[in-house]
């Protein structure tokens, strides 16, 4: 996987500039990329118009980028002062000891970007905020050039969020270049000058910001494929071009509106998905939650979440990552069981788990022994006392040629086989258990554009009871989770937004790319979501 | 069979806490992430092979460098671990017993994901409660002493086990720190018995009386040492390894030591559970360990009555590759290293550290290849 392709992006002096895009966009790549953190590769870095091979974070810093990351990086023990002093060769004279006057340097560099600091007190005993401005403060030190900040207002209470966003300002002010990684558009088109969206590893969007509207950026974050009515867009660029200054408001609005129109005219998915629903309905309930409370860490990722699927229906779970998908999937797969709140699962579902090689997969283990982790619990697979490995041979060889993977054979190790193909063994697993449940996290990550297809037929499928032809049981209800809102359209027979922690299901007449677009960006900062146990893997 | 007397016992007591520190991994990954095939057997073979033969070249030169003469030192070391029948069977397979017990130990924890540093102590919890029994049962018959004994000793082991992994399962202690603490309690608590409660009734020597003849495991072979204790051995590997290839409960073992998330987001069990049964059948089969050495061979228990065998069934254990099939040769090789180098000592003078720091070059070459072997895995990744 690249988590970047290609991507060209420029910052001037004295700019804002605003880096947009969903969680795994490459956003936080780019960054690091210009921060000496990570070298690509394939393409140049320049600054100041020459070109630089930045090898590591020191050597970014000598050059006059700077970096705030989302997770400090300072020593709780000591002081804002002697945090600052730590990082700053200015800070020591050349015999060791501390250089005379660097106090005074340090206050007046504080006073000239507004930032008011905590210099005395153990960096332990003070809040979020403080910490931010001594980070920030404490990247300025220097000839500061480039100001890179990974998502800094995540961590902020929105007072805060004023405060540093004017600070960004006053340091572009005085020459320096900031780049503003965010996914909260209104922060953004409040202070950047220019913005770059990246989706998926590539630059989707780029220019000044009072050209954009919050929606169309949202919906360039969130996505749609350069699909056969690519005609809206052609549309929506001629209209945004004629767009002019950032306070005409009501123009803005208009645009807006227009936007939202053109697109739900666009959108075809909503009679079929009308049609499709019908088919649950008077159907069983597979799965059911109500009032779920469930995961690690105060407030919970997932905090009263009512939630229903039926046998023969697609349910999609929309939303930005982390707010609480993960910890939905593992509670319906049964996996984590909820704090409170009841939760009625089937006693087995297929589950194709976000993060593959962590919880879908072992690595080092063979294909046939992936597909017996699966299965091995059941007397099938089972000839007495013993594991019936050449029946979970036969059936992972039958697997790898229904999946199309491709292997030299059911006992090549996972850890050899492509991302794509590891995908593949993953979801063929899951269709083999999914007899009353089926929890597809992103199911067609990695995969190209056939593969792709295969698995979302499969899915349809599966939920038509087409898969198994002649079975008088009912189908199988699908949760399918993504943040490829493209893959929730197609799909879906019902669409719900995950906003952090809760469940909101999307009005019939409401499943635009903009208008869920809008429900998703709703969420003012992310929820923790350590799925089923990623910190503490006993929980 | 005739017992030696403890002070006969040629090998010493070495400071657990330096065996230790040269034996286990300061890595975060499970140690179950050792691979056992590199999309191949052989290689994986021929890699120990040649790690072997390196470590014995820098050995050869490290005894050049002292002054020995390499060619004699070996000599002498062949001779002490194969020379004679008598040699083999009764040096070479009886110190390998100890260690073929505990090796498998320490590979099933491994294979589970479970650091277990402390079979020593759960080896010498093993001992004392099987000689605490014996001295205490003497008029019981063999058939009844011995099953009884044998039981108490793994049961022991297992209870030495049972408070890391339940501080591991419940709380994510780790078991690193918490087994190898264990094993200098178990060191003093034994001190301590073999001085006091447990003391021989002439009150002379620091070991406990003699266990009755009925808890003596019989020899195995005519005028030799070795005892019944290896054949237990064999068989304890053999069930371990079809119990991990071939039922459901082995491969859930495998499976929890690969991936904990992965064995949870199966839905098919609990690795919790996995992790608890592992880490107490380790502690079993440890204690087994050192209840078999004290039956099979001094018939008494005393202060150093293992030579840091649970850190070298470390050493055997990773040697295998967790294989429990070949936990059997590498724990023979390692009880060719210590009856051959006691002859080394004694025909060619060269110092018992010798082969101790030999035994710790084998691992780190046996690691080094793994390593490098691992890493050429991942690189033809397609």
């Amino acid at each position: 996987m690249t988590a970047l392709d290609q991507v060209d992006f420029e910052l001037a002096r004295g700019e804002v500039h605003g880096l947009l895009g969903e969680n795994g966009a490459g956003k936080t790549t780019l960054a690091k990329v210009l921060a000496g953190l990570l070298v690509p590769d394939a393409g140049d870095v320049e600054i100041g118009g020459s070109p630089v091979r930045l090898r590591s974070a020191a050597d970014a810093r000598s050059r006059g980028v700077s970096m705030v990351h989302q997770h400090f990086s300072l020593v709780p023990r000591f002081t804002g002062f002697e945090n600052v002093a730590l990082v700053d060769k200015a800070a020591w004279n050349r015999r060791g000891a501390p250089a005379t006057g660097y106090r005074d340097r340090v206050e007046a560099r504080a006073g000239e970007l507004g930032l008011a600091v905590e210099l005395d007190v153990a960096v332990a005993r003070l809040g979020v905020g403080d910490r931010q401005r001594i980070e920030v403060l404490k990247a300025l030190m220097g000839e500061t050039r480039v100001l890179l900040l990974d998502e800094p207002t995540a961590v902020l209470a929105p007072q805060e969020v004023d405060g540093l966003l004017a600070v960004l300002r006053q340091v572009a002010r005085s020459g320096a270049g900031v780049v503003l990684v965010a996914h909260k558009l209104d922060e953004v088109l409040a202070t950047a000058d220019r913005v770059t969206v990246l989706r998926r590893g590539r630059r989707v969007l780029h220019g000044e910001a009072v050209r954009f509207t919050a929606s169309e950026l949202a919906e360039s974050m969130v996505g749609r494929e350069p699909a056969p009515r690519d005609r809206f867009s052609d549309k929506l660029g001629v209209q945004f071009v004629t767009r002019q200054g950032r306070d005409s408001g009501r123009t803005a609005d208009r645009v807006e509106d227009e936007a939202v129109r053109l697109l739900e005219g666009g959108a075809h998915h909503a009679a079929g998905a009308a049609r499709l629903s019908s088919r649950a309905k008077g159907s069983s309930v597979a799965a059911r939650l109500s009032g779920v409370v469930a995961g690690r860490g105060e407030p919970p990722p997932l905090r009263g979440a009512d939630f229903e699927v039926r046998r023969g229906e697609i349910v999609g779970v929309a939303g930005v990552e982390g707010n609480g998908q993960r910890t939905l999937a593992a509670v319906l797969a049964g996996v984590t069981k909820p704090r409170s709140g009841t939760a009625e699962v089937p006693r087995e579902a297929g589950w194709i788990p976000q993060d593959r090689n962590a919880e879908g997969l072992v690595d080092g283990f063979s294909i046939t022994e992936n597909v017996a982790l699966a299965l091995h619990g059941s007397a099938t697979w089972r000839r007495g006392p013993w594991l019936d490995w050449r029946s979970v041979a036969a059936r992972a060889r039958v697997l790898s040629r229904e999946m199309d993977v491709r292997t030299p054979g059911p006992d090549a190790a996972v850890r050899t086989l492509s991302g794509g193909n590891q995908q593949k063994v993953l979801a063929g697993r899951e269709f083999l258990r999914a007899a009353d449940l089926l929890i597809a996290e992103s199911p067609t990550r990695g995969l190209d554009v056939a593969a792709a297809r295969a698995v979302r037929d499969r899915i349809a499928r599966l939920a038509r009871g087409e898969a198994r032809a002649g079975s008088a049981v009912p189908p199988p209800g699908v949760v399918l989770i993504s943040t490829d809102l493209d893959e929730i359209l197609e799909l879906a027979d019902r669409i719900v937004v995950m906003v952090r922690g809760r469940i909101v299901p999307v009005p019939p007449d409401g499943r635009t790319v903009a208008a869920i677009g809008r429900l998703m960006l709703a969420a003012r900062g992310k929820a923790p979501d350590t799925g089923a146990g990623r910190s503490g893997a006993w929980s | 069979m005739t017992a030696p007397t403890p002070r006969a016992n040629p090998t010493s007591p070495t400071n657990p806490a330096s065996r230790a520190a040269g034996t286990s991994r300061a890595n975060p990954t499970s140690p179950a992430a050792i691979p056992s095939r590199f999309g191949g057997e052989f290689l994986a073979v021929a890699g120990t092979v040649a790690a072997v033969g390196a470590t014995l070249v820098v050995a050869g030169v490290l005894l050049a460098l002292g002054g020995y003469s390499p060619g004699e030192a070996f000599g002498a070391l062949v001779r002490g671990a194969f020379g004679s029948w008598n040699r083999f069977v009764s040096f070479t397979l009886v110190q390998a017993t100890p260690l073929l017990l505990a090796g498998l130990a320490v590979a099933l924890a491994f294979k589970a994901g479970v650091w277990n540093i402390g079979a020593e102590g759960q080896l010498h919890a093993g001992a004392l409660a099987g000689v605490a029994l014996a001295v205490s049962l003497p008029g019981a018959p063999a058939p009844v002493l011995l099953p009884v004994t044998l039981l108490a000793g793994a049961a022991a082991g297992a209870a030495w086990a049972s408070a890391p992994a339940v501080m591991k399962t419940n709380s994510g202690v780790s078991e690193v720190i918490t087994t190898l603490l264990l094993n200098f309690v178990a060191l003093f608590m034994a001190q301590f018995l073999v001085q006091g409660p447990l003391q021989e009734a002439r009150g002379v020597f620091n070991m406990t009386d003699e266990i009755p003849a009925a808890a003596r495991l019989p020899a195995l072979l005519p005028d030799s040492r070795l005892h019944w204790g290896f054949v237990l051995g064999l068989a304890a590997a053999a069930g371990l390894w079809v119990y991990l290839a071939r039922t459901p409960g082995g491969f859930r073992v495998r499976a929890t030591g690969a991936s904990v998330r992965a064995s949870k987001a199966s839905g098919r069990f609990d690795p919790r559970r996995v992790v608890r049964r592992a880490f107490l059948a380790s502690g079993a089969l440890a204690g087994l360990a050192g209840w078999v050495q004290v039956s099979g061979v001094t018939g008494r228990m005393y202060e150093g009555l293992s030579p840091g065998w649970g850190y070298i069934a470390i050493a055997v254990a990773l040697l295998a590759r967790l294989h429990p099939g070949a936990v059997v040769v590498a724990a023979v090789v390692f009880g060719a290293f210590g009856a051959g180098g006691a002859a080394m000592q004694r025909d060619a003078g060269v110092p018992e550290a010798w082969v101790r720091g030999t035994e710790a070059l084998l691992i780190l070459a046996v690691l080094a290849v793994d390593r490098t072997l691992l890493a050429a895995s991942r690189r033809r990744r397609g």
